[in-house]
């Protein structure tokens, strides 16, 4: 230990000590000038230097340092494979890291690995009734954010809040930052008036008034008492949620207990219990729920709920997303490492002479590895740096793949174990590749070697596993690009799909009074009424209209029906159907054209018979053979009937792949003033549309200042451009595809870059074959097509292999397509000739070279 | 990483223990301890500079010499070594085991 921190101090010292041993060498040197002859001053030198420092650290050093010269001397060989390297290492930082934060990293609960989600969604009488039953868990029930509207501080605003049973907090394990999380019968009807807000909310509303405790707020016209802030940390079940309260249970109000919102079911094992125990407990109970309910349900209603961790519940379809692009970033890094590999054998074998060379001035096998170990560690460290640089940069661009309210979308970021694990996965590769074929061409026979050093030395069988290299490249190259394209082929298909409206100039703004505004309906249709009269006054403004959605904006109002000619059975209960409430204006303004019948009129008030226009694939479904008009639908538990009086034509109303859910049979419209339900309540929480030439801003400014008019206590949302609502829906998926088309597009100059490189080697190889091929009569455009197809061969064996292994992949990728089959040949054919086209062109400049051989020079050379 | 070894003119170790033996006589340059080698041992033992100033800067990096700058003979700037305290004790156990040693191959050497 001591000797090792003298050593230390010495070599810090070195270049003192060095020039102290010379001058006393020197004097060493002028006294034995008369005596006997100077002995090796050199290795004087090398063998006190040994005494100051580590040898082995100098050593590296050293090695470093050639290796660093080796590197800069092959510019070209270093940049490509520095730069493949680096591709392949930051594409997999980064999509690494958002997969180990949403998936990976523990969520920031207390012991977070107990936590389930019951899937499907349940009443709070079924929440009852798990939690009751349960032996072997815990169960929480939490809805998804929902806006509300919070009144009595300032100015009306919206916010998002969460309806929670009062075990929520304490089942997750999670505090709050200040005050206390809900007591147990906070959720029982008389105790439910209290609230806790996010930390944001307290900071951005409340401007973090520590007395904030005890402070009442109105939210959605009912007085709630703050009893807590939650933590900056606590973000569930979305980053949205601005603040939670309990929700009312009260099994006395049948309707609401036994359908008054469906909402998802967490859950925490219980302390002892297997998983497969909690699964085998919840299935045997949800079997037979749909039995309890009051009134009939589909049969097996909620049976097949089952449980999934809360990690893979919270991460959604995202979870998919990131699988697909996992394992994609990973084919990158494959073909990277591939290409290296070759890089490596071809210039191991090129540097068989010179590592002969060292070994006959004799450096030690041992000494030619560990330098040959470091030109490798140099590169892929270079490349690792490179690499995490770059994936620190790509993963602010990764990150649009999350839809911003997962929780843990703020805690992405450059995940240091993954650069590492790449940096390491291409040290390897450069250990095995660039090493060993160096050392056993090296060591085998130095006399040969140093002779056909020369580039007449063909015969490596190194150059049929590059060959092998390259097929494997090209082959996992077509399926990224195959992939690629059915991903485009279908971002091509959405975004030039018809949603059945026209979205241009239309501008939305969401304007909710609270129900209690409206316990008299006329009393909202006539606010609603007054506020389209006053925006059709707006400057620039062409139409208005009012609809509770908007196409495409996420909100999914569904409501159970009774349809006439399709009474209830048990296999096919109420259907439920999308449920429009609009303003006569509304079709006109989206451009929705009516395919038959009439559409609403000023005339189809409160007090009017009730009708209903339906979307067309709704009158094929459930009238294909009869005149739709005339027929009716009623809301479950409806007494009167309403008459349908015209046909429309279909909306995406949820998506642009599709109209609505599978769950969804249909879509249907009502007059804004007869939209009541089965309580005479009407929707509140309403969209008003304008069409106009007026700029946005202005125009938005306008209708905020017309709302705020008519009434200051109800909050005016902010307004957004149907475009880019229609935009917006599927921005997840666009950025998805292109990082996976960026993917393909750097799998593709890798491989590129590997067949020419492999091709160049060939030819430079091959110089003094071709000469003879020449001066026996070949000509350049003999030699070209040889060279052509070699190269040819190679991809076109890559192609068959990877077209296989297409065929067998693409249907992982089928959940993200669409109107185009995993298997859709025009985009196979395509993608192969494109790669064709790729290998050609990544051979001409080879082939071309290999043409302009001047066979007189080589073969005097020779 | 432990102790090197000197080149094997000598036999091992020896080189070491012959400088300490030297420097127990007083401070001397690295010249003067070659040739007072050279001259005790008749000119039997000549130690080449490749080997003495690698030996110097071991017995110094294991602190059994301490290294001074001062004038030679001649006036030039010399370096000369001291023993230290740890050199001398070093110096005492070295030999002993020298010794043992020196006895043991006599002692195979001279069997009948």
């Amino acid at each position: 230990m001591l000797l090792a921190w003298r050593r230390f101090v010495f070599w810090c010292r070195r270049a003192e000590l060095e020039r102290e041993l010379k001058e006393e060498l020197e004097l060493h040197a002028s006294l034995a000038r008369n005596g006997k002859e100077m002995g090796n001053i050199t290795l004087a030198k090398e063998e006190s230097r040994d005494m100051w420092g580590f040898r082995s650290l100098e050593h590296l050093l050293q090695d470093a340092r050639y290796a660093i010269r080796v590197l800069i001397k092959n510019p070209a060989f270093s940049a490509v494979a520095i730069l493949s390297l680096a591709l392949g290492i930051a594409g997999n930082t980064a999509i690494f890291s958002i997969v180990n934060a949403l998936l990976i990293r523990p969520l920031p609960f207390q012991d977070p690995s107990r936590l389930v989600r019951i899937t499907n969604l349940h009443p709070q009488a079924l929440f009852e009734y798990f939690q009751q039953r349960s032996k072997t868990m815990d169960i929480a029930s939490v809805s998804p954010g929902f806006e509300i509207n919070l009144t009595g501080q300032g100015p009306a605003m919206r916010v998002t809040a969460s309806a929670t049973s009062a075990n929520l907090f304490s089942l997750l394990g999670a505090s709050v930052e200040k005050g206390r999380v809900f007591s147990r019968d906070e959720d029982r009807p008389g105790n439910d008036g209290v609230v806790i807000l996010s930390h944001e909310l307290w900071r951005e509303k409340f401007h973090q008034d520590p007395d904030i405790l005890g402070r009442t707020i109105t939210l959605g016209g009912m007085n709630r008492r703050i009893v807590g802030i939650a933590p900056a940390s606590f973000a569930f079940p979305s980053n949205k949620v601005q603040l939670w309260f309990p929700i009312r249970i009260d099994s006395r109000v049948v309707t609401q207990y036994w359908a008054g919102a469906f909402v998802p079911l967490v859950a925490r094992l219980r302390p002892g219990v297997a998983l497969a125990q909690a699964q085998a407990e919840i299935h045997s109970l949800a079997a037979n729920v749909w039995k309890l309910f009051p009134w009939p349900m589909p049969k097996r209603f909620n049976a097949d709920s089952t449980l999934i961790s809360l990690q893979t519940d919270l991460a959604g379809e995202t979870r998919s997303k990131l699988f697909i692009l996992l394992s994609a970033v990973g084919v990158v890094l494959v073909i990277a490492c591939a290409n290296v590999a070759s890089l490596l054998l071809a210039r191991a074998t090129t540097r068989r002479k010179e590592i002969a060379m060292r070994a006959a001035l004799g450096a030690g096998s041992a000494r030619i590895v560990r330098q040959l170990l470091t030109e490798s560690v140099v590169l892929a460290l270079t490349a690792g740096i490179c690499g995490v640089l770059l994936g620190a940069t790509a993963l602010s661009l990764f990150r649009s793949v999350v839809p911003p309210d997962i929780p843990g979308v703020a805690q992405i970021a450059v995940d240091w174990r993954v650069a590492v694990f790449a940096a390491a996965l291409s040290i390897l590769t450069g250990l095995a590749f660039g090493v060993v074929p160096a050392l056993s061409a090296g060591n085998l026979n130095l006399v040969d070697a140093m002779k056909t050093g020369s580039q007449r030395s063909t015969t490596d069988s190194w150059i049929a596993l590059r060959t092998w290299l390259i097929v494997g490249e090209v082959a996992l190259t077509l399926v990224l690009v195959v992939g690629a394209g059915l991903l485009m082929k279908s971002l091509y298909g959405l975004t030039n799909v018809n949603p059945g409206f026209n979205s241009q100039k239309i501008l939305t703004v969401k304007i909710s009074p609270n129900q209690s505004f409206c316990v008299q309906r006329e009393a909202c249709v006539a606010f609603y009424n007054r506020l389209l009269e006053e925006s059709r006054g707006l400057s620039g403004v062409m139409e208005a209209a009012v609809a509770n959605t908007v196409p495409l904006d996420g909100q999914l109002p569904q409501i159970a029906t009774e349809v006439e000619d399709h009474p209830r059975t048990p296999d096919f209960p109420a259907p439920m159907l999308w449920a429009g409430a609009v303003t006569p204006g509304y079709l006109r303004l989206m451009q929705i054209p009516l395919v038959t019948g009439r559409a609403f009129t000023a005339a189809d008030g409160s007090n009017a018979p009730p009708v209903i226009l339906i979307s067309t694939s709704t009158a094929k479904r459930f009238w294909p053979n009869t005149n739709p008009l005339g027929k009716h639908i009623r809301r479950a538990g409806e007494t009167s009937w309403r008459t349908i009086v015209g046909v429309v034509a279909d909306v995406r109303q949820f998506n642009l792949a599709n109209n609505s859910p599978t769950s969804i049979a249909g879509a249907m419209y009502m007059p804004y003033a007869q939209a009541v339900d089965t309580n005479g309540q009407i929707p509140v929480g309403m969209n008003l549309l304008v069409k106009t030439t007026a700029n946005a801003d202005q125009a938005a400014t306008d209708i905020r200042r017309v709302a705020i008019g008519a009434n200051p206590d109800i909050p005016v949302g902010k307004a957004s451009a149907l475009t880019q609502i229609v935009g917006d829906s599927i921005s997840g998926f666009r950025s998805t595809i292109w990082i996976f088309l960026s993917f393909a597009v750097a799998a593709l100059v890798l491989a590129a870059i590997g067949l020419y490189g492999l091709m160049s080697y060939s030819v430079s190889q091959r110089t003094y074959e071709i000469s003879v091929r020449m001066a026996t009569g070949a000509t350049g455009l003999n030699i070209l097509r040889m060279i052509l197809a070699q190269s040819l061969r190679t991809a076109l064996l890559g192609m068959v292999v990877g077209l296989a292994a297409s065929l067998a992949l693409t249907r992982f990728l089928s959940g993200m397509l669409f109107d185009v089959t995993p298997t859709d040949a025009r985009v196979l054919v395509g993608v192969c000739l494109f790669l064709l086209a790729v290998a050609v062109a990544a051979t001409s400049v080879p082939a071309w070279r290999a043409a302009r051989i001047n066979p007189i020079r080589t073969l005097r050379a020779e | 990483m432990g102790r090197t070894t000197p080149p094997p003119e000598l036999l091992p170790g020896t080189l070491d223990l012959l400088v300490l033996r030297v420097l127990s006589l007083g401070p001397m340059h690295g010249y003067g301890i070659a040739q007072r080698l050279k001259q005790v041992s008749d000119d039997v033992l000549q130690v080449g500079e490749s080997s003495l100033y690698p030996a110097l800067q071991r017995l110094r990096l294991n602190g059994w010499v301490n290294a001074e700058w001062g004038a030679s003979e001649n006036n030039r700037r010399a370096r000369y070594y001291t023993l230290t305290a740890a050199g001398r004790k070093q110096l005492v156990s070295e030999r002993e085991e020298f010794d043992r040693m020196a006895g043991a191959i006599q002692k195979v050497l001279r069997m009948a």
